[in-house]
This record gives structure tokens, sequence and C-alpha cells, in this order.
């Protein structure tokens, strides 16, 4: 049994996102980065798949720059057995097609029985590079997972629905699933993990050999949104009242 | 006195009785020799003084339970001095004819002594054996949830028993054996109890009572050569054992700062301890040294809550599995059982604030806390296991360099509207001023930090702020146990002290005080760090402040662990609060300085609950309310944190608040400007 999962390095909750100065992202030095929520439970049902079977192993794989080896390195201290690092320094964000295709084209060699991955990043938030990596490699596929039921040949997993309703759908494996945070507790790292884990192999891959030209999307201006919190009581007759309305539904809330 | 029978009889059995005693002192002593960092014995003897000053002068005995203190004194000096009688007795049994100076003053001197004393003692024994036996004293008991191994249980009361027995029979019959002395010899004006027993044995034929005096003789003689064996087993070894324990103890820079771990070194394959073996051999002493008094469950705040920690319950647990498997361990078998399993909880080891409590009452020298520090370390570094919410307390130090959690961006929010000079701009200042993270993001730390720099401003102090650039010391990291994050979190602080060339600190907090001072020693840099209250008493001392008399109402102080006992502060915060007061009076709790009671936030505590027992804030604020004063006083973030939810919880809002010493004093100060401009 072989699990992967990919990790992204997000900026964290709390940290401070002061935007850069051509507006296309964050200033990255003020940031603090850290391995996304949903991704760090997907890591640890992962770990936990491959512990209760007793053999088996559990790939953490990246996409970034650099410091991403932080968290790939964090995996591997919390028991990951070793670590994929797809270097790129592209900066801004790509849309989920083309990472889907990269790392498909990255990973297609490992045969993977299984990719787990976040249900969505913290900052695009597209949820969707896992399920379509899926589909790439020709996997079945499931998102929103809360819970896994491992057999010999297939998982059988509970997809969280609407309003507190759930379902239990059962996929042939090769599978690739997207992770819900909350549905194990994640582990803190021994030393003798944080230790070891600088011994184990980390797999740096140059963006040459998993590059995908035909990028879908590019970031025109990133920003952060204004409240405007602007109350205006519209008084007088009825007539009035509702040009003021049309006019405030036509040219400021442009709505009509 | 003796026939040759006897002399010979006796003899073979003091051969017997010490080649057995020298046996069982030899596993003790290998079995402590199992322990992790040696003890240094060429130091140790050369502590004698130290040794010899706990053994005379009982003065530890003192600290609390003065008077139980008292009557142990007049037993340990009266069985001292039954050594020195026991030899005599055996020269007046040897040699016909012995006496002891008989005529001489030293002789009757002697005399009299030995036998005030043996009553003395023989009153003291039982009120001790009254006392374990059938007052029930609480104190002597250990409750639920507490773990006591089965061995402890009922070794406890066995050991306590024959001992009591023991120097009961021993002195008793030396006693009486004196008595018969008179009633064959004639009375002895300087022997008044023995006289007036002797007065019982006057219708005795002159054969029965030499007789008696030879039964009386082994009685009290041959008990001791029966006793020696079984000396080192039993919990009376802590007649030796609790001075050599002061005599080997490691010298520390603060109750709760354990030598610092070089991860470099490939060889340490175990961190903390885990099983009996992994423990120092200063702690495998301790339970040796451990009387089983419980004065420091008495003191814990965990026990006294109800939580399941009861620190003598470590001791004992640790003393009677020794005796458990003494031979076993002595000859270096593996003992497999975890310490969590016989000694100690998990839950117990959360469950300890580090208030050094423990540490400051034990009369033998013991550091139970250290156990707990070095179980937590085995628990968080080499199985991962710990409460949730120090997990979360570790990541947000990782994540964000400080246990909140919050922003690192956000440190200096505290600073808006006040003109705090910072390093990164200043380059260079005489004082760092460490608002430290609850002086950052706690919103009664943040009033705080404003006061101290305020009050800094005014004295004309040159200081600077690292701002967005300080992050948490790591304290609750290391307390907690993980020795790796908290190095993580020192070197980074110690890189940014380099890169100014910082040498004097002042903080607001105890706990980065006492990790700045002495936890970034163990790590080989040394910084002279000292807590707002020293500093700012001392510039009232200096005169560049002078705070006006403005508290009308009375005040209670409330020491702070890790200004007190960690760092031996308890007067300045004091003098503080006397310097701002005008009607109102400072009034102490029942339990200040050293025995003050911990708020519970120490150790970790602040970031994860344990949900057995009662809140230890909610305790210590009850205590305070007792004192009618409508200010409880802090000098520390946490304690302020801890005491301020005492306060809305028993419901006192209304008629007390809770204020930082630095405050108080800034109202002083401000209220001089009021007097100026009026």
């Amino acid at each position: 049994m072989k699990i992967g999962v990919l990790i992204k390095q997000v900026p964290g909750a709390e940290s401070a996102l002061p935007i850069n100065d051509n507006e296309t992202g964050i200033q990255e030095d003020q940031a603090s980065f850290l391995m996304n929520e949903s991704d760090s439970y997907a890591l640890e049902e992962a770990q936990k798949i491959i512990e209760s079977r007793g053999n088996g192993e559990v790939v953490a794989i990246s996409l970034g720059p650099d410091r991403v080896q932080k968290i790939i390195r964090e995996a591997l201290a919390k028991g990951a057995d070793r670590g994929i690092h797809l270097q790129t320094d592209a900066k801004g964000l790509a849309d989920p097609l083309t990472l889907a295709k990269q790392f498909a084209k990255a990973l297609e060699s490992e045969q993977f029985d299984l990719i787990f991955s976040g249900l969505q990043s913290d900052d695009s938030g597209m949820g969707q590079t896992g399920i379509i990596l899926g589909e790439l490699l020709n996997m079945s596929t499931a998102s929103l997972v809360v819970g896994t039921e491992l057999s010999e040949n297939t998982l059988k997993v509970k997809r969280e629905l609407e309003a507190g309703w759930s379902q239990w759908v059962t996929l042939t494996l090769p599978a690739s699933i997207s992770i819900q945070s909350g549905l194990n507790q994640p582990r803190y790292p021994s030393l003798k993990g944080i230790m070891g884990a600088k011994k184990k192999e980390l797999k740096i891959l140059s963006e040459s050999e998993f590059y995908i030209d035909g990028k879908k999307q590019s970031i025109q201006k990133v920003f952060v949104p204004k409240t405007n919190k602007k109350t205006e009581m519209i008084e007088g007759e009825p007539d009035t009242i509702v040009a003021r309305l049309v006019d405030v539904l036509k040219n400021e809330v442009k709505v009509l | 006195m003796l026939s040759l029978i006897e002399k010979i009889v006796f003899l073979l059995l003091a051969v017997g009785s010490t080649g057995l005693a020298w046996k069982n002192f030899g596993k003790m002593f290998k079995a402590i020799g199992r322990g992790s960092r040696p003890i240094q014995w060429k130091e140790t003897i050369r502590n004698w003084p130290k040794g010899l000053a706990v053994f005379l002068g009982q003065q530890t005995l003192f600290k609390t339970r003065p008077i139980v203190g008292g009557i142990h004194a007049i037993v340990a000096w009266g069985f001292s001095f039954y050594i020195a009688v026991n030899i005599i007795d055996v020269l007046y049994g040897f040699i016909p004819g012995f006496h002891f100076f008989h005529e001489q003053w030293i002789g009757k001197l002697y005399r009299i002594f030995v036998d005030l004393f043996s009553i003395f003692v023989i009153i003291g024994v039982k009120y001790f054996v009254a006392r374990r036996f059938i007052s029930n004293d609480p104190k002597l008991k250990t409750n639920d949830p507490v773990l006591v191994s089965e061995a402890a249980r009922t070794g406890m009361k066995k050991d306590s028993f024959i001992v009591g027995m023991f120097i009961l029979m021993h002195i008793g019959f030396r006693f009486v054996g004196a008595s018969f002395e008179i009633a064959g010899h004639g009375p002895d004006p300087f022997q008044p109890g023995a006289n007036l027993l002797a007065w019982l044995w006057q219708s005795f034929d002159p054969v029965t009572i030499i007789y008696m005096e030879h039964v009386c003789w082994w009685l009290a003689l041959g008990l001791i050569l029966a006793f020696i064996p079984y000396f080192p087993y039993s919990k009376h070894a802590h007649l030796f054992m609790g001075p050599l324990n002061y005599m080997a103890r490691e010298e520390r820079r603060s109750p709760a700062v354990l030598e610092s771990i070089d991860f470099e070194d490939d060889d340490i394959e175990q961190f903390g301890s885990s099983r009996l073996e992994h423990l120092t051999q200063s702690q495998i002493l301790d339970a040796y040294a451990c009387i089983m008094c419980s004065r420091c469950q008495d003191a814990c705040p965990a026990y006294s809550t109800g939580k399941e920690l009861s620190p003598s319950a470590i001791e004992i647990n640790k003393r009677y599995y020794l005796n458990e498997h003494l031979n076993d361990f002595s000859i270096g078998k593996e003992l497999d059982d975890p310490i969590t399993k016989w000694m100690l909880t998990e839950e117990a080891a959360w469950s300890c604030t580090t208030c050094g409590f423990c540490v400051e009452v034990c009369p033998v020298g013991n550091e139970p806390m250290v156990d707990i520090l070095r179980i937590r370390q085995d628990l968080v570094m080499m199985e991962s296991r710990f409460p949730e919410d120090a997990m979360d307390a570790f990541n947000k130090m990782e994540n964000y360099g400080n246990p909140w959690g919050l922003s690192p961006q956000e440190r200096e929010a505290w600073m808006e509207g006040l003109n705090v000079p910072l390093m990164r701009e200043k380059k260079t200042a005489d004082v760092l001023y460490w608002a430290g993270c609850s002086g950052a993001y706690d919103n009664r730390g943040k009033d705080i930090s404003r006061a101290v720099s305020q009050i800094l401003d005014k004295a004309g102090v040159d200081y600077a702020c690292l701002g967005n650039e300080e992050i948490c010391t790591g304290d609750s990291a290391r307390r907690i146990g993980n020795e790796y994050l908290f190095q993580m979190m020192a070197m980074q602080n110690i890189e940014k002290f380099e890169e100014y060339g910082i040498k004097k600190i002042v903080t607001q907090c105890p706990h980065c005080l006492t990790t700045l001072k002495h936890d970034y020693a163990e790590l080989g840099i040394e910084l002279d760090v000292v807590h707002h209250s020293q500093y700012i008493n001392d510039l009232v001392k200096e005169g560049k402040i002078s705070p006006q008399p403005s508290v009308t109402e009375d005040v209670t102080y409330h020491d702070a662990c890790y200004l007190g006992r960690h760092n031996g502060e308890y007067d300045a915060p004091r003098e503080l609060i006397q310097s701002v007061l005008s009607e109102g009076k400072l009034i102490e709790m029942e339990r200040n300085k050293e025995s003050g009671f911990c708020c519970g936030a120490g150790g970790g505590n602040m970031w994860y609950e344990i949900n057995t027992g009662d809140r230890i804030n909610h305790e210590r604020f009850k205590e305070a309310a007792n004192t009618k004063a409508s200010t409880v006083a802090t000098a520390c973030n946490f304690c302020n944190i801890m005491m301020e939810d005492g306060l809305k919880v028993t419901g006192h809002e209304d008629n007390m608040v809770v204020k930082d010493v630095a405050e108080l004093v800034l109202e002083g100060l401000n209220e001089k400007q009021i007097n100026h401009s009026s």
C-alpha cells in the first residue's frame, strides 16, 4: 500500500498578510507559513491507515519554492516515509488544472494506490487539485471525506453532505480523495521523528521535470476587501424614495 | 557485667549484623548508581558541613508544621545522643565495673541527659505513633485519585510500626535497664526518671534484678543489631540519607531549571525519564531520603485541589518499587515498567504547575518537581503524548512565535499611542524592556506593559523594546518538556540579543525572567535580567520616580511562584505596594512568600486544562478575598489573568480589583501630576 499525500504550505490564519507592491500576492517575508490545515489531517489519515496495516509507505508531496521543504520535513518528522518536492519559483497561483497536470506528470511513475489531499487550501481555496489529479491518473475520486475504511481492493469513504447529512461511497483502488479537517487528531512529531526526518529521503524535482505549459489563469490584482459600512436613510415622498432607490441599485450597487 | 558467653554471642551477632547491613547498603548504593547523571561524590563529601548543619540544626523541619518539627528535633537529637549512649552501654557490658565518669560532673550531666532524653523520646515517639495509627491525621494520608501502589500502602504502615516500635523498645528497655541497675546498686540522684521507676522493683530479689538488667541490656542493644540490616529498607534510612541528599543535591540556578540537552549528541537515545534507571542518581537517592511526612503533599496546589498528583506519593511509590525490586535492580537487570504505571500517572505529571512549593518545604531536600519535569520530557519528546491543548500551544509557538497563536506582526499593538522606543530604530539602549507574549497579546497584559513603559519614561530610563522582533522565550515549552522547541525559540532570541549587544533586560513576566536569566544561561548566554518590580523599586529608592501614596484601601499581594520561590524575590513588590499606600494597609494572605500558593498557570498549565478536581486559581482567589482587601496586587501576567478569572467566578467583580504592582505605581505617579497641576 502506497499513499501519496499532497501537502501545501500556506500563510497561517493568524499571519499578517500585507499585499506586495505590484499587487500580485502577499509580501512573503512578512507571513508565517505553515502546513495547510486540512492537509495535516490528510497526512494523519494516511499514516493511520499504513500503521494499522503494518506495511506500506506514506509519501509527502509538495509543490512550491524551497521554503515548502519545511512542511515536507515536518511530515517526515511526523512519520511519513519519504518526501517529494516539486521545486518551482513560479509566483502567483496556477489554476488547479495546470497544477494537477504537473503533479500527474511528476507522480505518474509512483503508481500510488491512494492519493490524499486536504479538502482545500487555506490561501486560494480552489479545492480541486487532488480530484483532477485523480481523474488524470485514472483513479476513483471522492471529495469532502470525513471517514475512511480500507479493505483489500476498495476504499469506503464517508462524505460530508449539506445540513449534517453524510453518505458512504465505495471506491475501487486506486483512488484519490480530498479530506475534510477534523476526522482525526494530527500528531505532534516526537524528537526521534524530528531527528529521523533528517535522514529520510527528500527527492527534489526541478521544474523542467514536471513543467506543463498552458496556464489557464493569471492573477490580475490581489487586494484586501474594503468593508464599507454606509447607511443611507432614504426619506421623502414615495416617488422620490423609489427614484433614489432605483438610482442606487442601478449606479452604485449595479444590480439593475 | 556480661558473662563471657554473652560477650561472644554479642560480638558474633554484631559482626553478622554489620555484614548484612553492609550488603544491604551496598545494594542501595548500587541502585542509586544505576541512575543517569552521576552524583559527584567528591563534591558531595566536600559538602559535609551542609549535611551536618541539616542534621544537627534540624532547621529544614521548621519551614512548615513548627510543632511537629520541634518534636522531631527532640527525637532526632535524642536519638543521635543515643549513639553515644549505646557505645557507652556496650562498654559497660563488656568492661567489668565500667562507668562513664561516674563521680565527675560530666558523668552526672550525662546521666541526667540520658534520663530526661529517654523520657522525651518515649513521649515523642508515642506521639508520632499515635498520630499515624490512631488519630488518622489527614496530613499523613493520600487521597484519591492519587496513585499509591499496593506495595507502598502496606509497606508504609508496616515500616512506621516497626520503626516506632524499635525506637520505643530500644530506648524503653535502656531506660528500664537503668532503673534495674539503680534497684540493684542504690538510688542515683542524677537519673530522676529511672529512680522513680526503680521504686517499682524494690520488692525484687537481687538475682531477679541482675537477671532483668541483663534482659534489658540485650533488648536495648540486641535490638540495634537486629535493626541495622533492616535499616536501608526502612524509611529510617533518612537519618543518613536525608543529610546525604542535601550534600549530593545538584546545584540549580533556579528550582525548575534543568541542564540543557545537547541535540547534536547522537549517543543520547533517551530524553527524559520513562523508566526507573532514567531518573538521575540524585532522584533515586531522593526516595531513600524521604521520610514520608507528606509536607510536600500539603503544599501542592494540584493535590489540595483534588488532582491526581501528590509529590510525596512520587517518592513513596519510588521507594517501595525500589524495595520490591532492589535485588534485580541493583545487579543491573532491566525493569521495563514505565514510571507512569507505578510512580505517578500521566495526568498527575501534567497537573504539576512547577510552583516549586514541594521542593521548598521538603525537610530532606527532595525534588519531586524535577522528576515530573523529566517525565514530561520523555512523554513529549519520546512518546509524543501530552494534553491536546499543549500541542496547540507548541504549534502556535512554532508557527507564530507565541503560544497565543496571534500574529507576530501584532506584537507592537500595545504600544499604540505611546512613544515606545524600538531596538531596530534605536540600535542600542541601556536596558531592553521585554514585554513578553502575555504583555503583548493579553489585554490586561498590554495594560501592564503600557504602565511599565510609562514608568520607564518618567524615570528617564534609556530603554528600548524588540517589538515584532521578539518571540516567546520558550518557558512553557521547556516546562511542558519540549526541550527541542525551547531551544529553537531560545536560539532565535539569543541571536537578536547578540545582534544588538543586549546585556541587561527588564521584564514584567517572572516566567520570562526565569527563562532569560537561568534557562538561557544553561545554553551559554549570561544575561543580567531583572523583574520590573525590582527595577522599579530601585528607581524609587534612587529617587528617579516618587510615586505618591494614592491607595486608600487595603491591598493583598499574591506571590508569583516564579518570582518568589524560583528567584527569591519577595520584598520588591511589597515595598512598591507600601510606597503607594496612603490609608490602606498591605494585608498578607495565609500562605505567602516562601509558602505562597500558586495561581495555577505555571509549568505550561496556562495552555491546557486539567479537569480533575477544583480550579487552583479559584482556591487562591478565595484566600485573597478572605483578607478583605479590595485590591489583589500581582507581579506576573499569568497570575493576573488567573486572579481576574478567580475574581469573576467567585463573584467579587463589584468589590475587588486585580492590579499589577506597576499599575499601582503608575497611579501613584499620575497622582503626583494631578497634585502639581492643581
